[in-house]
């Protein structure tokens, strides 16, 4: 399914490539909507102490945010054919850590810890900047779910086929992947979202809507699965600007 | 005095749970908490709550799978669970009462205390 045929317009009934989308996209919106209303109506009560209310409009804060972002994701899936991207050559190594500053306050309120993982080397991706940053607002935002909390979660990149190509990725430590799950997950990376009730402990969206902003670019996601976590990725072309220097 | 009853959480949203822990220690409830199946049952094996408030989805094995293995213990089988998801509406309590579910909270409309109302309600 292109991200054109998520396109909707009013009085047109949905095809049953849309219905799962549309399912799934309702599904993981739910999920934030309900705790800030949680959240709210216990703060509305106003039995709560300084330390717990300053908690919880922190959390309804970033949930909003969160909530905001896949909303703001879903809207550039849906637009991407009718749209230019402009792809130019982007430093891994500062979008990694653009990345890590703009989540540090979601997982500092979580208690967990993103670093950045890089070469001394220079390495320039041929991506639009902003489809990038948001695949990896979104691996590490599903690598918050499933991180082990002492150990903290990676952005990498590094490059591969002789500088051909640039791999961004998400590294997490946590309880390992059973066998029959991955295979599911790697089945589906990318593909349509659908009820999976395992690792991802959602639909797969983030994952899809990944895999169609890596397609624009003309990259791939991917996932790795090591004995303590798994790693996502992203393979993208490299720039030879650099080499020409 | 009466000691205060134990509450055993099970789910994955950490801020979803922490906010079940808030309100049940308001009510006067112990807790526990767990994020997802495989940590609920090794809790169950240390101390029997009085009460399971218990999500659906959870990562890796999920409710269903932890209700099953409750069933398969005499002592697990006689707690009292109640379900708390966003999907309540599609669940229905009859083909989960076998298991020892006793009420489904739907997430999406529930307010704070209903949690305590619902298990003050079955540990009556």
């Amino acid at each position: 399914m292109k991200g054109s045929e998520i396109g909707w317009t009013k009085g047109e009934e949905l095809s049953d490539d849309q219905i799962p989308f549309m399912v799934a996209a309702a599904h993981e919106l739910k999920a934030p909507l309900a705790l800030i209303r949680q959240l709210s109506l216990s703060l509305e009560e106003g039995l709560e102490g300084a330390e717990n209310q300053r908690q919880m409009l922190r959390q309804i804060l970033l949930t909003s945010e969160r909530g905001l972002r896949l909303t703001s994701d879903l809207t550039r899936t849906v637009r991407l054919e009718d749209s230019l991207f402009e792809l130019e050559p982007v430093n891994a190594r500062q979008l990694c850590e653009d990345v890590a500053h703009e989540l540090s306050p979601l997982y500092k309120a979580c208690g967990r810890e993103l670093q950045v993982v890089a070469g001394k080397r220079q390495l320039l991706a041929v991506a639009n900047r902003d489809l990038l940053r948001r695949i990896l607002v979104n691996f590490s935002d599903n690598a918050l779910h499933y991180a082990d909390a002492r150990t903290p979660v990676l952005i990498q990149s590094a490059g591969y086929q002789e500088g051909q190509k640039i791999r961004l990725g998400v590294r997490d430590y946590g309880p390992a992947v059973s066998s029959d799950i991955w295979r599911r997950l790697k089945r589906n990376l990318g593909a349509s979202p659908q009820a999976m009730q395992n690792r991802p402990a959602s639909s797969g969206l983030g994952l899809y809507i990944s895999g169609q902003f890596a397609e624009v670019m003309h990259g791939s996601i991917g996932a790795t699965r090591h004995r303590d976590g798994a790693t996502f990725y992203v393979d993208l072309l490299a720039s030879q600007q650099m080499k020409l220097l | 005095m009466k000691s205060p009853q134990t509450i055993l959480v099970v789910e994955d949203d950490p801020w979803f749970a922490k906010q079940h822990l808030r309100v049940l220690k308001k009510a006067n409830f112990n807790t526990k908490y767990a994020t997802d199946g495989i940590a609920a049952i090794g809790m169950l094996d240390q101390e029997l709550p009085d009460a399971v408030l218990l999500d659906m989805f959870l990562p890796g094995p999920n409710a269903m799978v932890l209700l099953h293995e409750m069933q398969s213990y005499a002592d697990l089988s006689r707690l009292p669970v109640i379900i708390c998801c966003g999907s309540a509406s599609n669940i229905p309590l009859d083909r989960l009462a076998p298991y020892g579910v006793v009420e489904i909270l739907d997430k999406n409309t529930m307010k704070p205390n209903d949690i305590v109302s619902a298990i003050r309600r079955v540990l009556l």
